[in-house]
């Protein structure tokens, strides 16, 4: 005869501490698409790191003799019109890519929260005016927006960064907002008021760290989209601005006149910014899941 | 002098479907040490009147029309909010229905308590640390040491609401406020909390104002209870004349509509016909009035004010003297409150009357 089981209140029984991000990353880990994206991630990282390492030729210098060819041992991905390795352009290409996307939604994200934080904590007239602008800058296509950034600012990566940056600071501003508003009426932040908490401790220490865990999500979501931007200027000519660099976009741009004679040209560079989009929405997607205290087990 | 004295005290709710007239002239006197429950079904104006005592209501919506709230001979009405602030948390301290959601789930427990303290004490995190360990002690968690550093999670509901009054009474405020402290625990957890609760608060000589609409906590927990209905105190007594004689229709109703142990097997429970009116419109007549058994025409027309039952009687508002208070025009007999129905031959409820009064 076996003893039936013992029923036990779990809830009481103090587990060894563990904080709420080391649960979420346990969970990420145990999310297999999560897993692919960080890999595809990984392999990008570590290819724009150790891009000199790696690439047998510099990405600026090529000979036309060499033009135009096939992949090949002695060129993996090919040569591009100018001789140039192909391999190391889309590897020293990571590096423009990744930085710009990355640095292009953190920009986003700090206007984002500080425009979604004051409007949010402040309400009122301030949140009103706020809203409004963000509302217009919604508007726009957010491609668009970046495109009038760059031709206002001209060329340059920082000029880009900000473009991207400021075409996403809205989605950030409003996603903040809500949350905060949400919060606002939240049982633990009327709580926190009765204790006689000041308005900014109330903000910073108790709504702000509550409402970060959508913003990470939406970051994560928007390098992917950033990385498909950054290389969409690139293929309008609104790019880094200097030929020699290589950018993935630019190299799109620069190859689709031979896409019938040269496929690989097209089909390198464009794997690499589908890859890595991918990479960053599946680790958002993850993210989104890993964080959601809904699906908490 | 009265260390809380709330004197008509008027709240209004603008909602995109009209004015909600929450309280509605609510006056009622707090001795220091004193307990005093509020009672009333959901939606009466209890939680509200305590949200506009500590100005912590909605806002913009939930504003305050009308009234006077003195704390210590201070109007707490004419304040400006950082003087609010410095009051909140160390003379005035509140406790939330559901401590599933009243603290804060990214912070752990010591984080919350620490800063709680050092918001209105100069002391260094250490010693904060301290008093927070000797709360918790003294709330009767297990190892606070070890405790202090888990969030909330990993608390049970009964374990939180310990916390939560640990966090209350941290800076020793003269009064508490206690909403439906025990209303989200398990009935086994219930007593133990309200136990703990009206303990410390005796211990340390905290006024409590103890929010519920459970006649049998206020029962064990104050010696003074007011009965809201509508926004309106219908009756007010010491908690044991209350209990003994109740005399507002509503107080009566509400007594028979809970199961007694000394009931009669096979007794019925006899409810409270009908719905607590909209609080959209402002009340003609006596709120209680379409719901009311003893009602006569009177009842239709004008709205009764809480007074004595003798009118002669001298008014006592606080302590254990208290005067028995109703706002009633056709009071229940002592007989006809034990039987829960009108016992005069041949009375029947007065019908609504058919012109418009509003």
């Amino acid at each position: 005869m076996t003893t039936p089981p013992v029923a036990i209140e779990v809830a009481s029984i103090p587990r060894t501490s563990r904080g709420l991000w080391r649960d979420a990353f346990r969970r990420l880990m145990r999310n297999g698409p999560a897993i692919v994206g960080m890999v595809c991630i990984a392999i990008f990282v570590f290819g724009a790191l150790l891009a000199p390492l790696i690439a047998r030729y510099d990405p600026t210098i090529g000979s036309l003799a060499d033009g135009r060819q096939g992949p090949s041992l002695a060129h993996l991905m090919g040569t591009d019109l100018q001789g140039r390795d192909e391999f190391a352009r889309v590897l020293y290409g990571a590096r423009i890519s990744l930085t710009v996307g990355v640095v292009a939604v953190f920009f986003g994200l700090v206007g984002g929260t500080l425009v979604g934080a004051i409007a949010g904590g402040a309400g009122g007239l301030v949140d009103g005016v706020l809203m409004r602008v963000v509302d217009v800058l919604l508007a726009v296509p957010g491609i668009l927006l970046a495109i009038g950034i760059v031709a206002w600012l001209g060329h340059g990566e920082i000029q880009i960064m900000l473009a991207v940056g400021i075409s996403y600071s809205p989605i950030f501003a409003r996603l903040l907002r809500g949350s905060l508003l949400a919060l606002r009426e939240s049982d633990y932040v009327i709580a926190a008021r009765s204790m006689g908490a000041s308005p900014t401790r109330i903000l910073m220490r108790h709504m702000l760290p509550n409402a970060l865990t959508p913003l990470i999500v939406q970051a994560t979501l928007a390098a992917a989209t950033a990385i498909i931007d950054v290389a969409g200027l690139g293929f309008l000519g609104l790019g880094p601005g200097d030929p020699r660099v290589a950018e993935w976009g630019e190299m799109l741009t620069d190859s689709s006149k031979f896409l019938q004679s040269a496929p690989y040209l097209i089909l390198f560079p464009g794997a690499a910014i589908v890859i890595s989009a991918i990479g960053f929405n599946l680790l958002g997607d993850g993210l989104r899941e890993a964080l959601d205290p809904r699906l908490k087990r | 002098m009265n260390l809380l004295s709330v004197h008509d005290l008027i709240v209004r709710f603008r909602t995109h479907d009209g004015t909600v007239h929450a309280v509605n002239g609510v006056s009622f006197d707090l001795n220091e040490g004193e307990t005093l429950g509020l009672v009333g079904e959901s939606g009466c104006g209890k939680s509200v009147t305590n949200l506009a005592v500590m100005r912590l209501l909605p806002s913009p919506a939930g504003r305050i029309e009308g009234g006077q709230v003195v704390f210590e001979g201070q109007d707490l009405l004419s304040l400006d909010e950082s003087e609010m602030r410095d009051l909140r948390g160390k003379e005035i301290a509140m406790i939330f229905q559901d401590p599933m959601t009243s603290l804060n789930p990214v912070l752990t427990i010591e984080e919350q308590m620490v800063e709680t303290i050092r918001a209105h004490r100069r002391v260094s995190k250490a010693e904060a640390r301290a008093k927070t360990i000797e709360l918790l002690s003294t709330v009767g968690i297990p190892q606070p040491e070890s405790r202090l550093r888990n969030f909330p999670h990993q608390f049970s509901g009964g374990m939180r609401q310990r916390v939560m009054i640990a966090m209350a009474l941290a800076l020793e405020p003269k009064l508490l406020i206690a909403d439906e402290p025990t209303t989200a625990l398990d009935v086994t957890i219930q007593a133990q909390v309200l136990e703990l609760l009206s303990r410390l608060a005796a211990d340390r000589g905290t006024a409590v104002i103890l929010i519920t609409h459970d006649l049998g906590v206020v029962a064990g927990m104050t010696k003074r209870t007011n009965v809201m209905y509508a926004g309106f105190v219908v009756e007010s007594a010491t908690t044991a004349d209350l209990f003994a004689r109740p005399h507002h229709p509503y107080t009566v109703g509400l007594l028979h509509s809970m199961p007694r142990l000394d009931a009669q097997p096979g007794e019925p429970l006899i409810p409270i016909e009908g719905t607590p009116p909209d609080l959209r419109f402002a009340p003609v007549g006596c709120p209680f009035a379409p719901r009311c058994a003893w009602r006569v025409d009177r009842c239709w027309r004008e709205n009764p004010v809480l007074e004595p039952m003798q009118p002669t009687q001298e008014i006592v508002t606080t302590g254990l003297q208290a005067t028995h208070r109703i706002a009633c025009w056709n009071q229940p007999t002592a007989e006809e409150a034990a039987a829960a129905r009108p016992l005069r031959p041949g009375f029947t409820p007065a019908a609504p009357p058919t012109e418009d009064l509003s």
